[in-house]
């Protein structure tokens, strides 16, 4: 047996390793949830510039065009010199001969195009297809990284053959010193705020819009409207069917091998994987029964409603157990048949509780992507009408999370989309989730008192 | 008498009322019966696409071979590699969530003043309801970038912050230990001798491990490692909230009882209150795994979806690719062609999760019952 001292010492650093694992958990929620809120936020409120809101104006009609056009001619006053020089540095290209013109051509149509992505296009050249190309960065700090990109040329570093290529950043103003475009990188480096005034927005477009052109413009009203159908689709299949089921199980079954396995049957449903569910739902729902030909809200409404569905039952029962038994027996020493005890004073005693365990599960059911997949999701489409959920695939935003940071064509470029996105989702859960502790607080304080 | 029999229904009625509760009864347990329903027709609609499967190809391949190349022609379905890596991370998420759940839950049930619980039970909430696809997006746009230009300088911060406060302990208990063993006179010096070699020992093998961790390189973020933390993460809340469920089970009488007999409250937790729960804490623990083992978004995000066995086998850093990831990766592609091989050994998957889920779940409610029996 150990010393006093020791097991002292013992205990202490028990208590201390049990502390270390709470704040270790707390410190990681803290981790996941610090740049999904201090990025997503930058979503709503970012500093938009004068492209941002051109693009608002010709696409969505909002904001003041008076204004707009005062500020657009403040802006082409700004751009004019770098305009110029490249016309100028064309004319002086066109008086050399074909051999110094050479070296020159690659380079400034890489220049060009930088000039084209920061400031959108170039006047006077013909417009093109995509809505992205009509329009330089709408955001200050993606106009930042654009201007790097014009200042400086991506390059590699291979003196080293042992190792891979190393990148560097080369100055452009090199490649072009003693021509007409020199002074046009200072220029850029020092004017950029004029040809683009930046300014605080708070965007309300990102939640209330559509996207266009994939996410580079607009917001994300068709997804938070999916999530929103799918949730309640699978509420209204879920809660009903779980609170039946729990009165049955609470108030009326007695233990027999039967209701053995009816719950043992709830909690093998409980633990069948998110992604057995999809497939399910696709097997079933889609394949064998036809709710809809493809994938459709309703299809994936049901899924999402089975699979919260042991929740529903389980904190449904848990609720009602929780009512005392004396208001059962008062009830019943009145003359009130079971059903009339059940439904007129067991429910609203449990209603809270049983409330609590719906809102939680309604988080679980918006942000749950697996089940989804193959039974409602798209990645692209239109909000859908009430009609239209019962035949129509949606875009869903658990799913569109996924697929813009692993499937979009320039990840990198709408970053603030994917984490806007994440913010909405997780911010949405949490209200969800916040909504039920408060509930169960003022539920546990009314039956304290 | 007259008045008493008014109160009273008659036959007719009575009979009629039995029997709307009769009804009204087989309605109910009708509605109740539906998950059950639920359970058997997933079982026979996953099992209906999955013998297909394997009436084509075989058992043989698909359990035995490594090569898991779906869309070659001819094709090969050998999905072990696929299995290992589920396993693989499965087993990393058991490893970051089941100590570190299990002390967390003795800390909240018997450790924590109460005010201090009502803290933290939110936070442990809170991590239980961020949507998968949230710690996915984690995983692949924070934790992988991390990973792959910083990995082992943060590999070796996370040993130092581990390691230095285990290897204080660790020799200060040896020492102890050591010197008691030595007559009264010379305990002293002995102990602390034997501290003395013990802190320069661990301290070598501190710096050793250290130096190692940090000259590592991590090829890719998206790993076995990465999706194992956030695996890990998303299982605490269930392995936490079921084994305090557990802990609290054992009730009062016994943790007086040791306390009267003189155990220190680390004393009691491990040698008495544990024990007592410890089935509670294995269905906790079965929980947790089927949390991770069944988790599709942060493995298909953030492991790097490379149906290969790492080498050696408990190489973390190598990318690795799971049932889930597999499933809803290649469905897109599979749908098109339902009915061939290919559609039908994503089921073949789905089915095998299943019965693993399924056997989990036997498993820990056996557990249960056979405590609250033994308790009983």
């Amino acid at each position: 047996m150990a010393g006093t001292s020791t097991r002292k010492l013992l205990d202490a650093s028990f208590t201390g390793f049990g502390i270390m694992s709470i704040v270790l958990m707390a410190a990681s929620l803290l981790v996941i949830l610090a740049p999904i809120f201090s990025k997503g936020i930058s979503a709503y409120v970012f500093r938009a510039t004068i492209e941002h809101r051109k693009a608002q104006l010709d696409l969505f009609e909002e904001g003041s065009e008076k204004r707009l056009h005062e500020e657009l001619g403040r802006v082409a006053a700004a751009r004019k010199p770098v305009y110029d020089m490249l016309s100028a540095f064309d004319a002086e290209l066109a008086s050399k001969p074909a051999a110094e013109r050479r070296p020159y051509t690659a380079e400034l149509k890489e220049l060009k195009a930088e000039l084209r992505a920061l400031l959108g296009p170039i006047p006077g050249e013909s417009k093109r297809m995509l809505i992205r190309d009509h329009y330089g960065q709408t955001r200050w700090d993606r106009a930042l990284v654009e201007q790097h990109r014009v200042l400086f040329a991506e390059q590699y570093d291979y003196s080293d053959p042992t190792k891979p290529g190393i990148k560097i950043w080369v100055p452009r103003a090199d490649r072009f010193k003693g021509t007409a475009l020199e002074p046009l990188f200072p220029y850029v480096r020092d004017h950029l705020g004029d040809m683009l005034l930046p300014r605080w927005t708070f965007y309300r477009g990102f939640l209330t819009q559509s996207s266009r052109d994939a996410h580079f413009f607009g917001g994300i009203w068709p997804e938070v409207l999916g999530t929103f159908y799918l949730t309640i689709g699978a509420m209204l299949f879920a809660v009903p069917i779980g609170v039946i089921s729990a009165i049955y199980l609470v108030e009326y079954a007695r233990e027999n091998a039967l209701i053995r396995l009816l719950r043992s049957c709830i909690s093998t449903l409980a633990g069948v994987p998110s992604i057995v569910f999809g497939l399910f739902g696709l097997a079933f729902f889609i394949n064998a029964a036809h709710v809809s030909n493809s994938k459709s809200v309703l299809a994936g409404s049901l899924t999402l409603g089975l699979l919260i569905l042991p929740t529903v039952i389980r904190s449904s029962e848990e609720a009602l157990r929780a009512v005392p038994a004396t208001y059962k027996q008062a009830a019943l020493s009145l003359g009130a048949s079971t059903w009339k005890s059940i439904t007129s004073v067991i429910l609203p005693a449990a209603l809270p509780g049983i409330l609590t365990g719906i809102v939680i599960s309604m988080g679980r059911a918006a942000g749950e992507t697996a089940p989804i997949i193959f039974t409602a999701a798209v990645s692209v489409g239109k909000p859908l009408s009430l009609l239209q959920t019962l035949t129509q695939p949606t875009p869903a935003l658990p799913w569109n999370i996924y697929n813009l940071c692993t499937e979009h064509e320039a990840v990198d470029e709408i970053r603030h989309v994917q984490y806007g996105m994440v913010f909405t989702l997780v911010v949405l859960v949490l209200i969800l989730n916040l909504s039920a502790i408060i509930l169960r607080a003022r539920l546990s304080k009314k039956l304290r008192t | 008498m007259s008045e008493a029999r008014s109160l009273m229904l008659s036959k007719k009625a009575s009979r009629r009322r039995r029997l709307a509760s009769l009804a009204g009864q087989s309605l109910l347990f009708l509605v109740t019966s539906l998950s059950s329903v639920a359970v058997l027709f997933i079982f026979i609609f996953i099992a209906k696409d999955a013998i297909p499967f394997f009436e084509l190809r075989g058992f043989r391949e698909f359990f035995s071979s490594t090569q898991w190349y779906p869309s070659h022609r001819p094709p090969e379905f050998g999905a072990l590699a696929i299995f290992f890596g589920s396993a693989i991370v499965t087993l990393g998420a058991a490893l970051v969530a089941v100590p570190l759940g299990v002390l967390a839950a003795v800390c909240l049930s018997d450790v924590l003043p109460f005010n201090l619980r009502q803290i933290a039970k939110p936070v442990i909430e809170m991590l239980a309801a961020i949507p998968s696809v949230a710690y996915g997006f984690f995983a692949l746009v924070v934790l992988a970038p991390l990973l792959q230009t910083r990995g082992g300088g943060a590999l070796s911060l996370v040993l130092w912050a581990v390691g230095v406060p285990v290897s204080i302990l660790l020799v200060i208990v040896l020492g102890e230990m050591a010197g008691e063993r030595f007559p009264e006179k010379v305990r002293r010096p002995v102990t602390f001798l034997a501290m003395a070699l013990l802190g320069v020992a661990a301290l070598a093998g501190l710096l050793r491990a250290a130096s190692f961790l940090n000259d590592l390189k991590i090829a890719s973020g998206a790993n076995a490692l990465n999706a194992s933390l956030i695996l890990g993460i998303m299982a605490l809340p269930t392995v936490v909230s079921v084994s305090e469920d557990a802990l609290q089970a054992v009730g009062r009488d016994l943790r007086m009882a040791s306390y009267a007999l003189g155990a220190t409250r680390a004393e009691t937790l491990l040698r008495v209150i544990i024990p007592a729960a410890v089935s509670g804490i294995a269905a906790a623990v079965i929980l947790g795994i089927m949390r991770a083992i069944g988790e599709t978004m942060v493995v298909w995000m953030a492991s790097g979806n490379a149906a290969q066995i790492p080498q050696p086998w408990f190489n973390f850093l190598e990318p690795i690719r799971t049932l889930t990831a597999t499933i809803a990766g290649d469905m897109g592609e599979a749908d098109q062609v339902t009915g061939s091989a290919r559609y039908h050994v994503l089921f073949a998957m789905a089915l095998c999760l299943l019965v693993f889920s399924f056997l989990c779940n036997v498993a820990s409610e056996w557990i249960v019952a056979r405590t609250r029996r033994r308790m009983a």
